[in-house]
């Protein structure tokens, strides 16, 4: 009697256990997106592996170009065979299938946008995303006259020495300080005094 | 007997669930990469403008030096020892997230300015603390080089522009001097201009003597 008691506790508990258990695995939902690589690997990777492809790289073959801009800048121009995936948007489901087929098929990404700061957000992502196969051009995209126009971008270039300029700024400044002593030069006038002729002496003694 | 039979096959049920269970733990490790915030969120956060800070306002925030916050430098070492901003801290992107780094990053005290030379040094560091959680960090737009071209060498207005633009360059220009720049102009000695000093008028109450009532008359 004591036994069967016993046996009819325990049983209860683990039909309430394995409910609980099954309402929490059925709540579970699986995030859409998850990192493949935590934050050290990926600073890893950024820090030491080339990811850039200049204009030239961007010939080459089996990669797919993904234009960051959003749609307006895109339609007023881009780069043949690109796809435009607006960067606030990357992370849709629509993307997410293109994305995933690029790398299901082992095509090299390429993102641009109209900078190569534009693309970093994206690219970021994307990598610790666990998406290995992407890089960033480093291009740079105007307009002239309606026209696109695709440069090669430098990137963390410093433009001066701010350090030399300010050296620069102080010489310059105490150079052109220093009280030169101004001489205003008035054109002497010239009077030419009429010498007075002297009168021979009038009469005399 | 036969009781007892039933109740082991019981537990030999019970123990070969519990059994199953533990093994989906195996599973949950493939989860532990996923540090830090969501994917998604961290998209949004940085899409938006607001992790930027003008070249402008990091000026006048020195000027007025401004306790609120402190400067990080994420280029090399070497550039940092040529030239950084005022009371700047390097971290190299490398060491971003080593344990040294770290007390700088995250803490709630100060607000941090990351910087480079462009902000693509700065904005990678960014998007890297910001998944994990780091608050109040916000990146310098544009960096050194928009720094010496706004407020170490402002561009001269022309003069087709506005007032405005006038009034930008002066106090650019100010601020640039308290950085360390200088202007040919401004060791030319202005005679100081006197000031007038206006002597507080006195105000003297006339009294006004009452009219004596007419003595006697006629």
């Amino acid at each position: 009697m004591k036994e069967l008691e016993k046996t009819k506790r325990i049983s209860i508990a683990a039909v309430i256990t394995i409910l609980v258990v099954l309402i929490a695995v059925l709540s579970y939902k699986k995030p859409k997106h998850l990192y493949a690589n935590n934050t050290k690997s990926t600073l890893e990777t950024i820090t030491n592996s080339n990811f850039f492809a200049t204009l030239e790289d961007l010939k080459g073959e089996n990669l797919a170009l993904i234009d960051v801009r959003n749609q307006f800048e895109f339609e007023k121009g881009h780069l043949e065979n690109a796809i435009n995936i607006y960067t606030p948007e990357i992370l849709n489901d629509e993307n997410s299938k293109i994305l995933n087929n690029l790398k299901a098929t082992n095509q090299t990404i390429v993102l641009y946008g109209s900078n190569t700061n534009d693309v970093t957000v994206p690219f970021l992502l994307l990598n610790q995303l666990g998406y290995s196969n992407v890089k960033m051009a480093t291009i740079k995209n105007s307009y002239y006259q309606n026209q696109l126009i695709t440069i090669n971008d430098t990137i963390e270039k410093s433009i001066a020495d701010i350090k030399e300029f300010i050296d620069e700024s102080i010489k310059k400044a105490s150079v052109e300080s220093k009280p030169i002593p101004v001489k205003v030069v008035t054109p002497k006038k010239v009077i030419t005094v009429q010498k007075k002729k002297k009168k021979p002496a009038e009469g005399g003694c | 007997m036969n009781t007892t039979k039933s109740v082991s096959k019981r537990y030999v049920f019970l123990a070969a669930i519990l059994i199953v269970l533990a093994g989906g733990l195996v599973l949950l490790p493939k989860y532990q990469k996923h540090e830090g915030i969501e994917p998604e969120e961290l998209l949004s956060k940085a899409i938006s403008p607001e992790r930027y800070i003008s070249t402008d306002i990091l000026a006048d925030k020195l000027v007025n030096q401004d306790p609120s916050f402190i400067l990080i430098d994420v280029r090399e070492e070497s550039e940092y020892t040529k030239y950084s901003l005022p009371n700047a801290i390097n971290i190299p992107l490398k060491k971003l997230l080593d344990e040294e780094s770290i007390p700088y990053l995250n803490q709630a005290q100060y607000n941090v300015i990351l910087f480079s030379n462009d902000n693509f040094y700065a904005d990678q560091a960014w998007v890297l603390c910001n998944r994990l959680g780091y608050k109040n960090l916000k990146v310098l737009k544009g960096g050194i080089n928009n720094w010496y071209k706004t407020i170490i060498n402002p561009p001269v207005p022309t003069e087709d522009m506005t007032s405005l633009d006038y009034e930008l360059y002066n106090t650019r220009k100010a601020a640039s001097m308290f950085f360390g720049v200088a202007y040919p102009e401004q060791f030319k000695v202005d005679k100081p201009i006197e000031v007038k000093k206006v002597a507080p008028k006195k105000v003297i109450t006339v009294q006004k003597k009452k009219k004596k009532p007419a003595e006697g008359g006629c």
